[in-house]
């Protein structure tokens, strides 16, 4: 297979993104400005009169037509400019910068944590199928994801943060603030990796070059590192692209649990208060991203797993 | 099958993504020294403030969600002292003319921005300018609506001309909206005042705003005009403030507990048990400026029929509300301002007001023609305490015959279906310290919003806009009670329980003092350091 044809095929997925891009402007746009409630009542507070009310509705433009409000958004979105917080009243680009590094340091780290756990685990427990690593192994991962990641960060927060005082209880910028939710995210994730990894290892020691390399009388650990673990990754590795998603949408709760002010936080937050522009700005980049990382998936596939070809 | 070169591609990969989400984690991590929210520095004090909310922004004309740390980086003309008096602030005097039209204010001299610029008249005459100009779109600007014009008479005198005598403008002056901005740093900062730069003259200086996260303010060492009623006028005995956004309420109780946070307000009645049971922590508690009632649509039927408000009034039992909902903490309401409004809140509320009495409201009810029972609807927004409220009160209700379905809401949903006017009985809670909140609530031209309770009454109209416009606060006082005499009679609402403010204050604290809108900027106030 060519780079080439790689290229080409990444190019044709970007150019599908863009109808889909499309898509959820528009429903993002209509959910929002349906549903009941209106920003300016959180501006004014309740003691405005009628007259300061209007005159807020107008400046912002909240009084058009919803047709006449989407195509200036869009206009504005095709320059690039993804408008002007209703409620904090600086630009949506520059407050969605602020927020994403600090979802995506917790975010990474997690996924960090989350496979340094879960690959030694899920190898363990598939090599010693049916014994007591095994069980171990998947008692845990059982026990982790029946946890929510909210109440295990609570628990996390309460034995180590606030009984044993080893770390701050919340709040966001020195690595200290990072270990208890990467944690609290990272361990909940390992569990469903690990067996993930378990269960694609089974799959491969089964395979009959599996058999021939233990018939040639190799050493096991030789067959397992060199021979099935790689062949292993390969769900596991494409399973990183996909995962962009849940990196920076998946620690919303934990964002408030531990009050980070992320990208998860802020979307909640605007949510609630009806601010359009930013709700709007943050579901686009998250949407964008998730869609990157789709692309990335399908690159590391095609890289990992040379049977696969793009045409 | 797999050749060997593709194998070390794989492994290569993994461990780029390892790596790169270690370097991730590493550079994102800010410069050391940054970590004051939780350990102060030696010998430098911090104060650490917890809240549930950040700033939208720091320009106080533009929000109506006004952030403690506008107390502390501005001053007002007028200040508050601890007893609800109007005390010079940036102003040292005022006086008023014959007819109440003109009033007069003598600056304090020798004041300065913390950007150097010294404070003069000019500044006062941009701030309300600015407040009043359409264009700026301030949410305050109805407040100020009875000011015509601002005359610069020197550096240090200006003149308010009022359109229509009002005493009340000393309390809207004294508001945080009120704060005196800086002319040339607000016209040269422009969108990025109060985000970026933010310029007062007040005991604090901005520092640092990390959003969502917390906003850092430095003490002002030049400050020394504090109000005559401080003990201390300054600079203030505290180098820095932080203020902290922690949402989630238990993690915020934990922070106080472990000391990452000096002082909470707003403490959830539910915590004040445990809290008390810390010797580390002390509550302080204070009759809030706030009421809680249930409200219902006046134009609508039944609700048109006194008798039935009536008896709604009488079918609630307040103390039980207290203990149930609030686990005792607050007092029970009959009127229709906050008690602790001492000057204008009308005294005989509770002897004029309907007693909990569910047979007299049964006899009410079938004198108006319901001695089969109501249905109706119960909306709340869906906060726990409003959440259960709305239980109890079905409960209290159900005992008179009157049946009623709860509807609940977020809070922008809430205010939406208010204005659609889809409501019949309704809970809210009000939090303003002064008698114009009647104003706003229940005057015709504001209905169906705020006047959400839809009361549309002529006689209403005439005794509040009255008391609005009295010559003295004294007379506007008077005024004020004749028509809360009035609205009791009417049973426009049914008032149901006054909150406590409930603030938590650790040890290292030193003589805080409890006022009722926390302006005691730097008042004496003072840190232990560990």
């Amino acid at each position: 297979m060519g780079v080439q044809a790689l290229l080409k095929y990444i190019i044709k997925k970007i150019v599908t993104m863009i109808p889909v891009l499309v898509c959820i402007t528009v429903i993002v746009f209509l959910i929002l400005h349906l549903a009941p409630g209106d920003p300016v009542d959180l501006i004014v507070g309740p003691n405005v009169t009628p007259e300061v009310y209007e005159n807020i509705r107008n400046k912002l433009g909240l009084d058009q037509p919803l047709t006449v409000q989407y195509f200036k958004f869009m206009s504005n979105l095709l320059r690039g400019d993804l408008g002007t917080s209703i409620l904090q009243q600086r630009p949506v680009s520059e407050i969605i910068i602020e927020r994403f590094p600090v979802t995506l340091e917790l975010g990474l780290s997690a996924l960090v944590i989350s496979f340094a756990i879960a690959l030694p685990a899920g190898i363990i427990a598939a090599v010693n199928r049916n014994s007591w690593p095994d069980y171990a192994c998947m008692s845990g991962a059982l026990v982790g994801m029946s946890m929510p990641t909210f109440w295990f960060g609570i628990l996390l927060m309460y034995f180590f943060a606030y009984k044993m005082r080893l770390f701050p209880i919340s709040g966001y910028g020195t690595l200290r603030h990072l270990v208890l939710p990467a944690f609290a995210m990272g361990l909940t994730d390992a569990a469903v990796t690990a067996r993930m990894v378990r269960s694609s290892m089974l799959e491969v020691i089964r395979q009959d070059y599996i058999r021939t390399a233990r018939s040639k009388g190799l050493a096991e650990k030789v067959v397992i590192n060199q021979h099935a673990l790689k062949n292993a990754l390969i769900p596991i590795v494409t399973l990183l692209g996909l995962r962009m998603g849940w990196l920076l949408g998946g620690s919303v709760i934990l964002e408030n649990v531990f009050s980070r002010p992320g990208l998860g936080r802020l979307i909640v937050d605007s949510i609630l208060a009806r601010d359009y522009p930013v709700v709007q700005g943050a579901m686009i980049v998250l949407t964008a991203s998730i869609m990157a990382g789709n692309i990335l998936a399908d690159i590391l596939y095609a890289v990992v797993d040379p049977r696969i070809k793009y045409n | 099958m797999m050749s060997m070169k593709r194998g070390r591609l794989l492994t290569l990969i993994v461990v780029a993504c390892l790596v790169s989400g270690l370097i991730m984690t590493g550079c994102s991590k800010p410069p050391a020294g940054n970590d004051a929210s939780n350990q102060p520095q030696a010998q430098e004090k911090v104060l650490v403030l917890g809240y549930d909310r950040d700033a939208e922004t720091l320009n106080h004309i533009k929000t109506s969600w006004y952030s403690d740390a506008l107390i502390y980086i501005y001053d007002r003309l007028v200040s508050r002292d601890y007893n609800f008096n109007y005390k010079p602030g940036l102003a040292e005097s005022w006086d008023t003319s014959e007819d109440g039209l003109t009033w007069t204010f003598h600056l304090r001299k020798g004041v300065k921005f913390h950007d150097g610029k010294p404070f003069t008249a000019e500044d006062v005459k941009f701030t309300i300018d600015t407040i009043k100009n359409p264009d700026t779109a301030s949410p305050f600007a109805g407040d100020l609506a009875a000011i015509n014009e601002v005359v610069v008479k020197d550096d240090h005198t200006v003149d308010i001309i009022l359109d229509y005598p009002f005493p009340n403008l000393l309390f809207n002056l004294s508001n945080t909206a009120a704060g005196i901005v800086n002319k040339e740093a607000y016209e040269k900062y422009g969108d990025e005042y109060g985000s970026k730069y933010v310029v007062g003259t007040g005991p604090y200086i901005f520092q640092e705003w990390v959003k969502g996260d917390k906003i850092v303010l430095v003490k002002n060492p030049e400050y020394n005009w504090g109000p005559e009623w401080m003990s201390n006028r300054g600079p203030a005995l505290i180098d820095k403030i932080v203020l902290r956004t922690i949402p989630e309420e238990n993690s915020r109780l934990m922070e106080l507990e472990t000391g990452g946070v000096h002082i909470l307000r707003n403490v959830p009645a539910a915590f004040v048990e445990k809290l008390e049971n810390n010797a580390e922590i002390e509550i302080v508690k204070g009759s809030a400026t706030k009421l809680g009632y249930l409200a219902y649509a006046c134009d609508k039927k039944p609700f048109t029929d006194v008798r039935v408000r009536r008896a709604i009034n009488h079918a609630i039992n307040r103390e039980e509300i207290i203990q149930y909902v609030f686990r005792g903490v607050g007092q029970p309401a009959y009127g229709y301002l906050p008690p602790a409004l001492q000057d204008e809140y009308y005294q005989d509320s509770e002897k004029d007001a309907y007693k909990y009495d569910p047979d007299k409201a049964k006899q009410l009810l079938a004198e108006a023609g319901f001695a089969g029972g109501l249905k109706l609807t119960l909306s709340s927004d869906n906060s726990t305490e409003n959440s259960r409220l709305a239980q109890v009160l079905q409960n209290q209700l159900k005992q008179v015959g009157i049946d009623v379905e709860i509807q609940l809401y977020d809070s922008s949903s809430y205010t939406a279906m208010l204005k659609e006017g889809k409501q019949e009985l309704f809970i809210r809670l009000y939090s303003w310290p002064n008698a114009d909140i009647l104003d706003w609530f229940l005057l015709s031209s504001q209905s169906p919003y705020p006047n959400h309770s839809r009361w549309v009454d002529n006689k209403t109209d005439e005794m509040l806009t009255k008391a609005a416009r009295m010559a003295t606060w004294e007379e506007r006082a008077e005024e004020y009670k004749k028509a809360q005499k009035y609205l009791i009679e009417q049973a426009v609402w049914c008032p149901i329980y006054v909150p406590d403010n409930l603030i938590a204050v650790r040890k290292e604290v030193k003589n805080f003092k409890y006022h009722p809108w926390m302006l005691q900027y730097n008042d004496g106030f003072d840190l232990e350091v560990k």
